[in-house]
């Protein structure tokens, strides 16, 4: 097969669905409506993150859901704000309700500061969703044993971070996510600190089989602009990764012949 | 007849359905989910289940986020 026919051949299958974009994308701290939805698009992302909120009765909501489904987004509500598994599964079923999706990204971080997932609350409600018939994506630290477990418990990918969420940090976990990604017999996307296009690229040079970014685009001076420069990082990063990138050496090696062409034979 | 809609007290007419409930309150069918005094009730479910006197009623919406 010729490369470009495997590029294009290239899908990202989960579950039931098949992803032609490596680049999953939040809805979080866009300014305004209309950037978020052009910033989506821009980012050819195919399946896009919401949360679930408890209704202010005082206030009506803008309505966020209508534009993403015109737009053909898939869903992924996630359960951010659960504080234990307990929590989360139930957060999940509100979800499930109110997104009609079994697809749920699992997230429990009680800690407010750092918003580090607990490892123990999300191997509980992961086992628990999986047995209720979820798909379910867990946001977890990049601990290769825990993926494991996760992976056994019967999710059907595992979504490690770089760096806390929303810092922007890059992938300060890259050899753990290495090994993460050598052992796993599912998708790896690598989810949070995801900061610019090339942290998007360097996780997918590494094999990573999808990324999660909202910040970095939703708070950028264009987002709508930094958004296609994230789908273009993520295409190119993919493309590195298939064509099997050359190993590194702490010596030079010559690109040049090395005649001394100024001196007679 | 008197309920709670997240802990707020509303009153309403008798024979009034969770979608009849949405209506008044101008909230949206989209994206929601509801549950009774604590247990969700399923989508399908809501032009079936009539209030009863003093249920708590739990609204919650699809927001942004990442």
């Amino acid at each position: 097969m010729l490369f470009n026919e495997m590029v294009d051949n290239d899908q990202l299958v989960i579950a039931d669905k098949t992803f032609t974009s490596r680049l999953f994308t939040g809805t979080g701290k866009f300014n305004d409506q209309q950037t978020m939805v052009d910033a989506l698009q821009a980012s050819q992302s195919e399946l896009v993150t919401m949360a679930l909120k408890r209704v202010d009765m005082q206030h009506k909501d803008d309505d966020i859901l209508a534009p993403l489904i015109k737009n053909g987004m898939n869903l992924l509500p996630n359960t951010s704000g659960a504080r234990n598994a307990k929590e989360a599964v139930f957060a999940a079923r509100l979800a499930r309700e109110a997104l009609q999706t079994n697809w749920v990204k699992l997230e429990i971080h009680p800690d407010p500061k750092y918003l580090l997932p607990d490892p123990i609350e999300t191997l509980q409600a992961a086992e628990t969703l999986a047995n209720d018939g979820f798909v379910v994506l867990p946001y977890v630290h990049a601990d290769p044993v825990l993926c494991k477990h996760l992976e056994s418990a019967g999710c059907a990918a595992v979504m490690p971070l770089g760096a806390p969420i929303g810092s922007n940090k890059g992938l300060k976990t890259m050899e753990f996510l290495e090994i993460i990604i050598e052992q796993a017999n599912l998708p790896v996307i690598v989810d949070a600190g995801i900061g610019s296009p090339s942290h998007a690229a360097l996780a997918m040079e590494m094999g990573a089989d999808a990324v999660l970014v909202n910040t970095a685009m939703a708070v950028a001076a264009n987002p709508v602009a930094m958004s296609e420069a994230f789908a273009k990082a993520v295409q190119a990063g993919r493309q590195a990764y298939l064509s099997g990138l050359a190993g590194q050496v702490n010596h030079a090696v010559a690109s040049s012949p090395l005649t001394a062409f100024l001196e007679a034979e | 007849m008197n309920i709670f809609v997240n802990e707020q007290a509303l009153e309403v007419a008798p024979d009034c359905n969770i979608e009849e409930l949405l209506e008044v309150l101008d909230k949206p069918l989209q994206g929601t989910a509801v549950a009774v005094n604590q247990n969700i009730l399923s989508r399908s479910l809501w032009g079936d289940y009539f209030l009863q006197e003093g249920d708590q009623i739990s609204l919650f919406q699809a927001i942004a986020g990442g």
